[in-house]
């Protein structure tokens, strides 16, 4: 019983009699926003009134204004590419979106919760430019060597340019003046955080651009609607928005916002359309079906072949597989496995695998848990070893040897077989016992351990029941017998009826922080199944029937990734120092700190008078339109004023932009930064661009003119005042304090120095200097430098120890593990095998060429490098020989292990990827869960 | 109260109702036969309806469900004669009640201290714990059947309310008990009326005050007259009570908030003619009647709370020093002692509860993240008692040989000494070792008075005046360094291996930061190395301070935020709301394993799937009914669509405002979260059944004024289909509710194979289920 719109309503008449039409509550739109001159014009060129052109849209420029056009853009030019090529070394979250352009040119699979339209273009540019993609982008401030880094900057920089004719045309073709425009496009040109933002190889400024595109070309295909729909102009600015709405979100998901916004005009639109009852129901099907085709579809089969482009490029292994399913790696280059039997019998050689954790194998090694049992640890280990072979054993032969099997018949596994397994590499089988496991000490978990010795049979606690789950939809068979890959199955253990069972939860130290095996009385059914990945038998003929991984389609992949890069997405929760919550973006609380180096600074933050002069518009609409809505309550007929209804619809529509831009990030709660505001900061700019149309538009043109110089010359006052923040130029300490103009603006003053003459002694850090001795990984030419000791020059040192500022960082990238993990990458990243000398001969070097107190330094770290890089390549050796082969040497991996044991915790045959797989599942386990 | 204001005959000084007799009747379409015959002759309605919508029929009707309900939340009401499920938090805070000792809880006070009354009354003397569920009431001698009588009579009278809420919204006495019945016979409604909980209350009291409302409207044409007023109080007074029970009750305020500022813009519109002195004198007596009305209940809620609770509970050290010291028997009281210079004592960290230690070892040179430290010995802390925890207050002043003057106070500097290692704590400009942005601390040598400076520390109290004592236990302060004004601070980040894993102590560059407030916990000995016990000697017996009553309310509000904020440990049984409506999860809330009984919280399936068919159905309507009225067709009868937008809207909007909000909380969410929003799905349902079953309805329902205008009546009819599909779908309820009993009730035990066949969804958890077992 609320209140309600009904219940002011005239009695309605009965039914029955024909009701009267509903009186038009607005004055059409107009057709003829021309004045006399042009509209005589228009007539004389024979176009139909209210129409000058063919020009797009209703697009109205002079042939003067494409000439004022060409000098803005030359203007931005100027503003925004000057001096690009400094800083010379890795810019803030450049550290991830050049390390992706690497690993897309090396095509080593990677994972990022961000699309790949506008990591593909910066990689374009590097690509045409010959990056091999050996530079790793390991920190900020570190100096960029044999990376076209300028070419890779010119792509958000020209689309950063790009964006301000747009701010232009579109303030135009919303039917704004000339000067209101111009105001427009030089407000963006001098935004300094535009500008910080579009220098550097950031997603930001092609978000920022396909945005302004989009509402451009939107804006011009209502324009054109509001004529004449299905013209041939008509479908070409509806494809083009559609396209564009696509691109947006194939950067940025936020780009999704964008498309938010123009579902709600198109809905707008319709809505507008259906209650006019002189279009017939088939119109309005036909303006329906063309908007869900263009804006829909079409948007999404963009963003699908961007993710083609995605795989097609990237079909190597890398540091990303670890957080795809196991199907999805077998399509990674490097990753694929050998076909294997089908059929799994008594006496198969079996790997086994957890179906629900991505925690790998079943695994055993020569090492005992510390407590309980004391017997030898059962674990599940994610790579490919030795010690993951398992023989299958029969436990109801009497008193059978475990030669059994080779003189039996072939028995293949059915479901209720009594079996035992047999560790090949250690001779033990897989036991269970009323013992409470390590990690989960609960009553109904029984401990399960490897226990027996060569020619001990073993006990009745190493018998296992099969109990087949589920098998595969198109193999009819494995339903009925355990076939490789295709039947989930669990275990049973016989005595005490446990399942043998897994789920995230690591074991500590002494079991390499692989994930605990358990036998489970209360088992979730996911957790408990595994299945046979390998399985050789000798008895099998070779040409036998065998099977591999069904390869997942596009879809499959597509679908996968995006799941992934979701969970990821939000669960992006960590503090940054730098980052900020929406509700302090539009009062520009404070920046971002992208780069501190040889007393300059990068620190991304606005131009103040554009900054606050938006939000301030946006203040402003709320409070206009808010009185105006009680008004016409009260009876005011403010919106028979066609001024009103034109700036209230122009103003509608950059509002409802803004909105969207802008609110949906309060119910984020992932990690946020300053820059998410820009693409809302653009809607802000133009609203307070309509701002001054309105207001200015009783005064005569001259006077419009000037107020908008003084407002430009003000906002380039400003921008250049804070210019040396958004170039890393040099600048004094006072001029610093003095630009504080909040307290909450912590760029660190006491960074630059006193004066500006000081700066001359200081060169900018060149590669020169010190790159030559070095001799680079492999030797080849533009290789990559194999330590990096030389950035880290004393006097910045000092600095981080002082708490003056919060160092610059980069956003944090969750599929990057942390910088320990990058350390063994690098050093396992696939090289020729004469990689090991080369490193040794290049630590050699610098000690006998740096000067006394570089080498005093670096004789501390030295030690250390060169220990875990002669860790870790024997091992990752093994790694690949244990990959490529099954016969492996168990005698060497157990000497790794107890010799490396304290440097690699993860496990005896670590690996980037183990890594990754680790970090995968803990922070997104809910990835990991299909298969 | 009454049932049936709405059946024709009563009313009528309001409601001449000419037949509908003006000029259009002629008009009429022939298709709708029905809908015109009701219009022409309102007298002319199947005998059926005629029969049941009479005074008599309607009472009887009401009467048979309530005194249903009685017996269906009653019986076997003193089964299980155990402590079930959150019995342990409601039934212990009635115990407190009657022994007067303060606790804290995230719920306001209004449905708890309802208990305590229960308790008092049925002879509870209040020495029962609670402790576990299982606990046995019989053997401790508890009367716990009177504290569960009160949520089971609650429950029980809400079946009326939603009786007459349907009956005021002009439904016909058939829909009405439709709505009555989904209640009625849910299993999920019945599970936790039986219990000590507050849901029963809360839901009654929304109940209320949903009816309030409507009755409210129904006199808007009576502006002003002492009914009106009467029912406007009535409302903000239950909406009072409703928030009072449990801190989900702000949600029916909010609905109420809604709907009124919605009828406030209606009456703001020029069309209604009404000037703006009339508009503000509605705004103001909805002020009156909704804001302070309702704000003075509540705070006499939590007045009453704190005059009962005088002594010293569990509660205490929830709360401030000040508010503490405000409990009889409270430790704080006793044990607070004035700190002198030269006392060495144990400082504790309030939030996370460790001491300030240090220890002989020192920050390693270099942290793996490059940093470089100062090598200083290490300032930790720590959650066990320790020597290392002790430290000496050090003066920076000349003080007196005895007496007053070696009283430490507010604002004093001072420097804190490591009684072990005979340093003094210190912080400097070096980056902590886990947080660049924070400063470090250590110690010094005492010997060393190169870092004099750095040893100073200024004792800002927090809530002191100038020159008051700081106190041990009750004297919360921050440490606040001299010369780089950053507080001591710490949070619950561990230190690696080379600090033990001990909690990392920091600078905090927020002077004023909240988190940074340490108390001293105990005295260890005075300057002559003695045991203090002796000072504590001559303190007296202290009488318990006053505390203004606003400013304790203020405290326990702001406390109540933020821990109802703060529970979101998982819970086994929480559930995502989203499963709600399905019913797709439930509560266990007791088992008993020997003859494998259980209570499990689970709706009947019928009634929510209906309930969401019907949310479902009537949101399509609502589409249905824009899209033709947008191409100028009006499909549905101006009455019925009237009632559909206004009345079942605001129906649709209790269901919303007591749902979707608990989308956006973090905090620990069960299913019982959604009884609510349930209760106005029912009412949902019944409108939506109404109109499918008939396109009529009781119209217009509203008490005319002496100035409205007539309009032409309707009067509900759904011939003797409606009775008939109601009791079937009754019948149907009932089996299914009968089938769920002994979840509901815990009684009678079941077997394996049973708990399986009442498992009807796969996600409920049932305890007992039959394990699959294969041959093998």
């Amino acid at each position: 019983m609320s209140g309600s719109v009904r219940a002011r309503r005239p009695a309605s008449p009965p039914l029955g009699l024909p009701r009267p039409a509903a009186p038009q509550r607005f004055p059409h739109a107009r057709q003829d926003h021309l004045d006399a001159d042009e509209r005589r014009v228009a007539a004389s060129r024979g176009f139909k009134p209210g129409r000058s052109s063919h020009s797009p849209g209703g697009l109205n420029l002079a042939p003067a204004e494409w000439k004022l056009l060409l000098l803005v853009v030359l203007v931005a030019s100027g503003v925004r590419l000057f001096r690009l090529s400094r800083p010379n070394s890795v810019v803030f979250d450049e550290v991830h979106f050049g390390k992706f352009a690497s690993k897309y040119i090396k095509t080593q699979y990677f994972v990022d919760v961000h699309p790949p339209l506008a990591k593909l273009l910066i990689t374009l540019a590097a690509f045409i430019f010959g990056y091999d993609g050996n530079f790793d982008f390991k920190d900020i401030g570190k100096v960029y060597d044999h990376v076209p880094y300028v070419a890779m900057r010119m792509v958000p920089a020209t689309l950063g340019v790009a964006t301000v004719p747009l701010a232009y045309l579109t303030l135009r073709a919303l039917d704004c003046r000339a000067t209101t425009a111009l105001l427009a496009s030089l407000f963006v040109t001098f935004e300094n955080g535009m500008v910080t933002q579009s220098r550097h190889i950031l997603l930001d400024s092609p978000l920022i651009f396909f945005t302004a595109l989009t509402v451009f070309v939107w804006v011009g295909f209502c324009n054109e609607d509001k004529f004449e729909p299905f013209t041939e102009m008509w479908w070409i600015w509806l494809i083009l928005s559609g396209l564009s709405l696509g691109a947006v979100v194939s950067c940025k998901w936020v780009g999704l916002f964008t498309i938010a916004t123009i579902g709600v005009s198109t809905i707008w639109q319709l809505w507008v359309l259906l209650g006019d009852l002189r279009t017939p129901p088939r119109t309005w099907m036909k303006h329906f079906l063309a908007r869900a085709l263009c804006l829909i579809v079409l948007p999404i089969l963009f963003y699908m072949a961007m993710f083609e482009i995605h795989f097609l490029i990237l079909n190597g292994s890398g540091d990303g597989d670890g957080f795809m399913s196991s199907e999805f790696q077998h399509t990674l280059g490097g990753r694929g496995m050998a076909d294997t039997f089908a059929d799994v019998a008594i006496g198969s050689e079996v790997s086994i695998r957890h179906v629900n954790t991505q925690g790998g194998y079943l695994h055993s090694h020569p090492h005992n848990y510390p407590g309980g049992s004391k017997q030898q640890q059962i674990t599940l280990y994610p790579h490919r070893d030795t010690n993951n072979l398992w023989r299958i054993l029969n436990a109801t032969a009497d008193g059978g040897h475990e030669s059994d099997w080779q003189s039996q018949p072939l028995q293949l596994l059915k479901p209720q077989m009594r079996i035992k397994l047999r560790h090949i590499e250690t001779d033990k089988a897989l036991h269970s016992h009323d013992v409470r496991p390590p990690v989960s000490d609960v009553d109904f978990q029984n401990e399960v351990s490897a226990y027996g010795m060569a020619g001990f049979i073993g006990d009745a606690n190493d018998d296992w029941y099969l109990e087949i789950a589920k098998g595969d939809k198109r193999d009819k068979e494995s339903g009925k017998r355990l076939r490789t890959l295709r039947t989930h199955f669990r275990l049973r253990h016989a005595l005490t009826g446990c399942y043998l069972f897994s789920h995230k939860v690591k074991l500590p130290e002494w079991g390499w922080e692989q994930q605990e095996v358990t036998c489970n009385k209360n088992a979730v059914m996911a957790n408990s199944l595994w299945f046979v990945e390998t399985s050789t038998h000798p008895l099998f003929p070779a040409d036998g029937p065998k099977v591999n991984y069904r390869l997942p389609g596009f879809l499959a992949k597509f679908t996968e990734l995006q799941q992934v890069m979701w969970t990821t997405n939000a669960g992006l929760t960590d503090r940054h120092t730098y980052d900020s919550r929406p509700d302090s973006w539009p009062r520009l609380r404070r920046g971002i700190n992208f780069w501190v180096k040889d007393h300059r600074q990068i620190y991304l933050i606005g131009n103040p008078l554009v900054w606050y002069l938006s939000s301030a518009a946006i203040f402003a609409y709320v409070v206009v339109r808010g009185i105006l809505i009680l008004r016409a309550k009260r009876g005011y007929r403010d919106f028979d004023n066609t001024k009103v209804v034109k700036y209230d619809s122009l103003c509608g529509f950059l509002f409802v932009g803004w909105c969207l831009h802008y609110l949906p990030f309060y119910i984020m709660g992932r990690q946020l930064f300053l820059h998410h505001y820009f693409p809302a900061l653009y809607f802000a700019i133009l609203l307070s661009c309509c701002g001054f149309d309105l207001v200015t538009s009783t005064l005569r043109p001259r006077v419009r003119l000037q107020i908008a110089a003084v407002l430009i010359i003000i906002a380039i006052w400003n921008f250049q005042y804070f210019s040396p923040l958004a170039y890393g130029n040099p600048w004094t300490k006072k001029k610093c304090y003095n630009a504080k103009w909040l307290k909450t603006w912590d760029f660190s003053c006491n960074d630059f120095l006193d004066d500006y003459a000081q700066y001359a002694g200081i060169v900018p850090p060149t590669p020169q200097r010190s790159e030559p001795p070095v001799a680079t990984v492999g030797g080849e030419p533009g290789g990559r430098p194999p330590v990096l000791v030389n950035d880290q020059i004393p006097p910045v040192e000092k600095e981080h120890t002082t708490v003056a500022f919060g160092k610059a960082e980069p956003g944090v990238d969750i599929f990057a593990g942390d910088a320990v993990k990058d350390i063994k990458s690098e050093h396992a990243a696939p090289s020729p095998p004469a990689e090991e000398k080369e490193i040794s001969s290049a630590f050699s070097k610098p000690s006998s060429t740096e000067t006394s107190v570089d080498t005093e330094k670096k004789k501390g770290e030295e030690p250390a490098n060169a220990a875990s890089s002669s860790t870790s390549e024997p091992i990752a050796a093994a790694g690949k020989e244990a990959d490529f082969s099954i016969q492996t040497h168990p005698a060497t991996e157990a000497k790794d292990e107890e010799g490396h044991a304290h440097k690699n915790p993860q496990g005896p045959l670590d690996e980037p990827a183990a890594e990754a797989n680790r970090a995968a599942k803990e922070l997104y386990p809910e990835a990991q869960h299909k298969v | 109260m009454s049932l049936s204001s709405n059946s024709p005959g009563r009313d009528t000084r309001n409601r001449k109702r000419p037949l509908a007799g003006s000029s259009n009747t002629g008009h009429f379409d022939t298709e709708d036969d029905h809908v015109s015959s009701i219009y022409n002759r309102p007298r002319n309605r199947s005998a059926v309806e005629k029969l049941l919508d009479t005074e008599k029929a309607s009472y009887a009707v009401v009467g048979a469900l309530t005194a249903l309900a009685f017996a269906l939340r009653f019986y076997k009401i003193n089964h299980p004669d155990q402590v079930v499920f959150d019995e342990v938090h409601f039934g212990k805070f009635a115990s407190y009640y009657i022994l007067r000792e303060y606790y804290f809880d995230v719920h306001p006070p209004f449905a708890k201290l309802l208990f305590g009354l229960a308790g008092w009354f049925v002879g509870f003397d209040g020495h029962f714990s609670f402790e576990n569920i299982g606990d046995s009431y019989t053997e401790a001698h508890i009367p716990y059947v009177g504290m569960r009588a009160l949520p089971a009579i609650l429950g029980s009278l809400t079946i009326p309310i939603v009786y007459s809420i349907m009956k005021e919204s002009g439904f016909s006495t058939v829909i009405a008990a439709f709505s009555a019945i989904l209640i009625l016979l849910d299993n999920a409604h019945v599970a936790q009326s039986r219990l000590i909980l507050l849901d029963a209350t809360l839901i009654f009291f929304m109940s209320l005050t949903i009816y309030s409302y409507i009755r409210f409207r129904k006199l808007r044409y009576w502006e002003f007259t002492a009914e009106w007023w009467f029912w406007l109080v009535a409302t903000g007074a239950f909406m009072a009570f409703t928030w009072g029970s449990k801190v989900n009750g702000i949600l029916t305020v909010f609905t109420i908030g809604i709907a009124v500022l919605v009828d406030l813009w209606d009456i703001l519109d020029i069309r209604k003619g009404y000037t703006m002195d009339h508009f503000w004198r509605h705004f103001a007596a909805r002020a009156v009647g909704l804001i302070v009305v309702p704000i003075c209940l509540y705070l006499t809620f939590f007045y009453v709370h704190f005059a009962v609770l005088t002594h010293s509970g569990t509660g205490d050290s929830f709360m401030s020093p000040a508010f503490q010291e405000t409990l009889i028997g409270n430790e704080m009281l006793l044990n607070s002692q004035e700190l002198r210079y030269y006392d060495t004592v144990t400082i504790k960290h309030k939030d996370t509860k460790v001491f300030l230690h240090s220890h002989p070892e020192k920050y390693p040179l270099k942290y793996d993240d490059g940093r470089i430290s100062s090598q200083g010995q290490q300032v930790t802390g720590y959650g066990h008692n320790d020597t290392n925890n002790e430290w000496q207050i050090i003066p920076t002043k000349a003080l007196p040989e005895t007496g007053r003057g070696r009283i430490v106070r507010h604002e004093d500097v001072l420097q804190l000494l490591h009684v072990n290692t005979q340093t003094f704590l210190l912080t400097h400009d070096v980056a902590s070792p886990l947080m660049p942005t924070n400063q470090e601390f250590t110690t010094v040598n005492m010997n060393d008075h190169s870092r004099h400076n750095d040893t100073l520390f200024h004792l800002n109290i927090i809530d002191a005046n100038e020159g008051d004592p700081w106190k041990s236990k009750s004297g919360h302060f921050r440490l606040v360094h001299v010369p780089t004004k950053v507080s001591l601070w710490t949070h619950s980040g561990t230190l690696p291996e080379w600090a033990f894993k001990q909690q990392e102590v920091n600078g905090n560059k927020n002077p004023t930061e909240k988190t940074a407030t340490w108390f001293v916990d105990e005295i260890i000995s005075d300057e002559t190395g003695i045991d203090i016990q002796n000072r504590t000697e001559h303190v007296a017996v202290k009488e318990p301070k006053k505390l203004n009553f606003f400013s304790k309310f203020g405290e326990l509000q702001l406390l109540m935020l933020q821990h109802n904020a703060g529970l979101t440990a998982s819970h086994p049984y929480a559930s995502n709301p989203i499963n709600w409506p399905f019913l797709l999860t439930g509560i266990s809330f007791w088992t008993e394993s020997e003859p494998q009984k259980q209570i499990y919280l689970i709706g009947n399936i019928i009634g929510w799937w209906s309930c969401v068919v019907a949310l479902s159905i009537y949101v399509g309507i609502i589409g249905a009914d824009l899209l033709a009225r947008r191409r100028g067709v009006a499909p549905i009868p101006d009455p019925v669509r009237n009632r559909l937008w206004n009345n079942t809207g605001f129906f649709v909007l209790v269901w919303a405002v007591h749902y979707i909000p608990f989308f956006l909380m973090n905090r620990q969410l069960f299913i019982h979260h959604y009884l609510p929003s349930h209760l106005a799905s029912t009412l949902v349902a019944g409108s939506v059944l109404n109109f499918v079953l008939s396109e009529t309805i009781n119209y217009p329902i509203s008490i005319r004024g002496p100035t409205t205008r007539a309009r032409p009546a309707m009067f509900s009819d759904l011939g003797l289909k409606g009775p008939v599909m109601v009791a079937a779908f009754t019948l149907v309820m009932f089996i299914m509710y009968v089938y769920m009993a002994a979840l509901t009730y815990g009684t009678p035990g079941l077997d394996g194979e049973s708990v399986n066949s009442k498992r009807l969804l796969s996600s409920w958890t049932l305890h007992f289920a039959a394990k699959k077992t294969e041959t093998i």
